[in-house]
């Protein structure tokens, strides 16, 4: 049961990513990148992992991908079809992707063989949020000092006056 | 002030040298016995030194000649006159080395400075390119005839099994051993002395001052090859090949050279070719191999340096005052007679000189070169082949010395008759330069220091012919006499019409020089051009390539610096893959 | 299930996410290729946490972690893709050059 949901999610995340990375327009692939981030929290659903599937939509789906929209937005992407989308350089990163995916893949199929997982066994926000504020509490703290971080560098590095990337 | 230094130890050492050529006439022949090293196993080296009638004749000429010139030069040379005087009193000293040598090596080491001495002093006018070349060359031809001069010293002190000269001639030598190394030592003598082959690089010396020439060119360093075969004559004479290409090649010179002189257009020019004939001379009575011959030929050589010496301080002098020694000029003087009037002492002792040099009877030149012909005569009639040949040669020779002899002194001190200037008998001559004048009015006489050592010599030319003794053969006398009217006849009618003939082959030399041009002059120069070609493109262009090597490795490096990111991230991905590989392969 | 499912997943996700940063154009369309990068080591993270049970929840809280950071980090590229369209009017990855160090060596040097 849970091989099979785990499956489907996946395959749909597998597909979605190809469109993500070949689609000819932009904003489809920006739209086909909300799918597969769709089907990754399906696939954690799917472990039973349910706060990280809810965390995932939430924060992906609805924030980084509004996000990329509207980024889209404010440097006018073209809604045409661009058939230089790709650089020339794409063949040989098809190859060297599928090197390295050689390797990891024979890495872990050799080094993990048969083993088995059970779906998590607990996988609710009562647990998580436990175990963050219990023993992960201080990667918390330092990550919303890298939140801040990320926050005022952002805001700095749109001013206009004299920072056109000169850097 | 150390100009003055100089000048005082200069006159002071030619003064010492004739003292001691006073002092040591008539003593015994001795020599002298000094500590000494061995060569190898065999040979013993020291420093000897001997002295006899042949050293004090040459100690004397060296010293009179010297002072003379030592005085002259106060009065000539204006310019770096320290080093000039220091290196004549330098080249004196080396003379008396040769002079007074017992040992082929001390002998050869007073030879070298004086080459050395030579050079320095044609080139004292270094600013001249042609007093430059000349120096090279005169240095260069007379090194290559030392080469012979060094390998006949070992030969012969081989053969002899010592270097002594008072003992060589006193062993048994073997005679292919003699023989080589005589004529390698007649190699030096033709080098130093300016004989064919060799002969072109004296006239190209007189760039130099001309006391310089008169000492070194005229006097006593060319004159030193006549010395040594006398001093080893012995030797010689026990070498009768040798004697035999001496004699050869002093025919063939003393031809060559007067028929050079007859088509020279300078002074300085025509006194060199005269000087190198009458070596020759010297050379041909030395080649008869009889004592009566080497008698005559240090006789000639003793009147020689009395009268060239004498021609070239007097040409120095016209050099000096009128600023050329070449014809072309020195005859715009003649129309009034200038340079007779304003120039007098200069204008008679000239005269002297030339007489002497001619052959006119009665002075010193007549004399000895009736010696000469005299031995000839009797060596003939005893049947030598040589005999006759050096006879003939000399007598033409005679003839011809009368002929330029002549036309200098016509050329140079009278105008000539011909109207309108004698057209074009000169270079660069204009037809009507008989009749313009230049400013003669600041014309004058050399100073006292100039003329007086002239005038000394004028005597010695004169009355050195009648230091051996008259003795004349009155046949051969009267057989002189007509040879130089014949000679003269042609110039003085030349000379009255105003025409100045001179054969293409003459005006070249016989082509010696630009033979030796294409023979060794250009392929040196075409091995100098290789070896800088070879230095810059070769060697340097391997030194330039290991820089281009650099800047075209870091200029390809540079090539990865593309500053597109995602290039950079394909390298990072490849290269972390490859890693993992890696990793993957040693691992297992 | 066996545990290579959700790995092997993770490793395709994540080549292809190597492809697409490699070979896209468009900056933002890289930016989103990377973001797959993150999702294929978020399955990872939870599919170790399944396998290997320690009461503190590790990869889940991990996951979570990665997820905050991924929105961070998303948030100053397109800053920086901002940016790149201000100065340069486009934002093609490709043809923006400005790494490249221009030529100070002048020709010619050696002799």
């Amino acid at each position: 049961m849970t091989t099979a949901l785990f499956s489907i999610a996946g395959a749909v995340a597998l597909l979605a990513a190809v469109m993500v990375v070949t689609s000819r327009r932009i904003v489809h692939a920006a739209l086909w990148l909300v799918v597969a981030l769709g089907a990754v929290a399906g696939c954690f659903g799917a472990l039973h992992a349910e706060f990280v599937a809810l965390v995932q939509i939430l924060v992906y789906v609805g924030a980084i991908v509004v996000l990329v929209l509207f980024a889209l937005m404010l440097t006018k992407a073209p809604t045409n079809p661009l058939p230089a989308l790709t650089t020339r350089r794409s063949p040989f990163a098809a190859v060297v992707a599928l090197v390295l995916a050689l390797v990891l893949g024979s890495g872990v199929v050799l080094a993990f063989g048969n083993e088995k997982l059970k779906p998590v066994p607990d996988g609710s926000a009562e647990a998580v949020g436990t175990a963050v504020f219990r023993t992960w509490v201080l990667p918390f703290e330092v990550l919303s000092v890298l939140l801040l971080a990320a926050l005022i560098g952002a805001i700095v590095l749109s001013q206009r006056s004299g920072k056109k990337g000169d850097d | 002030m150390i100009a003055t230094a100089w000048r005082v130890v200069g006159v002071g050492f030619s003064l010492l040298v004739v003292l001691a050529a006073a002092l040591l006439y008539g003593v015994d022949p001795q020599q002298t016995t000094s500590a000494g090293s061995m060569i190898g196993q065999d040979f013993w080296f020291s420093y000897e030194f001997r002295t006899d009638d042949l050293t004090v004749l040459m100690l004397a000429v060296v010293g009179v000649v010297s002072a003379c010139v030592q005085v002259y030069s106060i009065g000539y040379v204006r310019e770096r006159v320290a080093s000039y005087t220091a290196i004549v009193t330098l080249f004196t000293a080396a003379m008396i080395a040769v002079v007074i040598a017992d040992n082929l090596f001390l002998l050869l080491i007073g030879w070298e400075v004086m080459g050395a001495c030579s050079y320095l002093l044609i080139g004292h006018y270094w600013e001249r390119s042609d007093a430059r070349a000349g120096a090279v060359k005169a240095f260069l031809m007379t090194r290559l005839g030392d080469v012979g001069f060094l390998f006949g010293i070992f030969v012969l002190g081989v053969g002899y099994h010592t270097f002594r000269i008072s003992e060589l001639g006193d062993g048994p030598i073997e005679p292919h051993l003699l023989t080589a190394g005589t004529l390698l030592l007649l190699v030096g003598v033709i080098g130093k002395s300016a004989q064919v082959p060799l002969q072109t690089w004296l006239p190209d010396a007189m760039p130099g001052p001309s006391p310089v020439s008169a000492l070194i060119h005229a006097a006593t360093m060319v004159a030193a090859g006549v010395f040594l075969i006398a001093r080893l004559y012995d030797v010689f004479v026990a070498a009768e090949t040798t004697l035999t290409v001496l004699a050869v090649v002093a025919c063939v010179t003393m031809l060559v050279a007067a028929f050079c002189a007859m088509a020279a257009v300078e002074v300085k020019r025509v006194l060199a070719w005269s000087t190198v004939s009458q070596l020759a001379i010297m050379f041909a009575g030395l080649s008869l191999g009889t004592d009566d011959g080497r008698h005559a030929a240090l006789f000639h050589l003793l009147t020689h340096a009395a009268f060239k010496g004498l021609l070239f301080l007097c040409a120095g002098v016209l050099l000096h005052q009128v600023g050329s020694a070449a014809f072309v000029v020195l005859r715009r003087y003649t129309r009034r007679g200038a340079l007779r009037k304003r120039l007098p002492v200069t204008f008679v002792t000239m005269t002297i000189g030339l007489a002497a040099l001619a052959g006119v009877p009665g002075f010193a030149g007549f004399f000895s070169k009736d010696s000469v012909i005299e031995a000839a005569w009797h060596h003939a009639r005893d049947g030598s082949a040589i005999g006759w040949v050096v006879l003939v040669s000399v007598c033409l020779t005679a003839a011809l010395t009368a002929f330029y002899c002549v036309r200098l002194w016509l050329w140079v001190f009278f105008r000539t008759p011909a109207l309108a200037g004698a057209l074009g008998a000169f270079e660069d001559d204009d037809p009507m330069a008989d009749l313009e004048e230049p400013d003669s009015s600041k014309l004058r006489e050399g100073s006292w220091l100039m003329l007086a050592p002239l005038i000394l010599l004028a005597i010695g030319a004169i009355g050195l012919g009648y230091a051996d003794g008259v003795h004349l053969n009155w046949v051969v006398a009267l057989g002189t006499t007509v040879l130089a009217v014949f000679g003269a006849l042609p110039a003085y009618s030349l000379w009255q019409r105003g025409a100045d003939p001179r054969p293409v082959f003459l005006e070249r030399e016989f082509g010696f020089d630009s033979a030796y041009g294409r023979a060794f002059v250009v392929p040196v120069q075409w091995l100098a051009r290789l070896a800088v070609g070879g230095d810059r493109d070769v060697i340097g262009g391997y030194v330039r390539a290991t820089g281009r090597a650099g800047v075209l490795a870091s200029a390809g490096f540079r090539k990865l610096q593309t500053g597109n990111v995602q290039t950079y991230l394909t390298a990072a991905v490849v290269g972390a893959v490859a890693l993992a590989i890696l990793a993957g392969v040693i691992g297992s | 299930m066996p545990i290579v499912v959700p790995l092997l997943l993770a490793v395709a996700l994540f080549c292809i996410g190597v492809y697409g940063v490699l070979a896209r154009r468009n900056a933002i369309t890289l930016l989103m290729s990377f973001e797959l990068m993150l999702n294929a080591v978020n399955i990872n993270l939870v599919a170790f946490d399944a396998w290997h049970v320690d009461g503190l929840a590790t990869g889940q809280t991990l996951a979570v972690f990665v997820i905050t950071i991924a929105a961070a980090e998303i948030g100053l590229g397109l800053a920086i893709v901002l940016l790149l369209f201000r100065g340069h009017g486009h934002v093609d990855a490709d043809a923006a050059r400005d790494l490249l160090e221009q030529d100070p060596v002048e020709k010619g040097v050696e002799q």
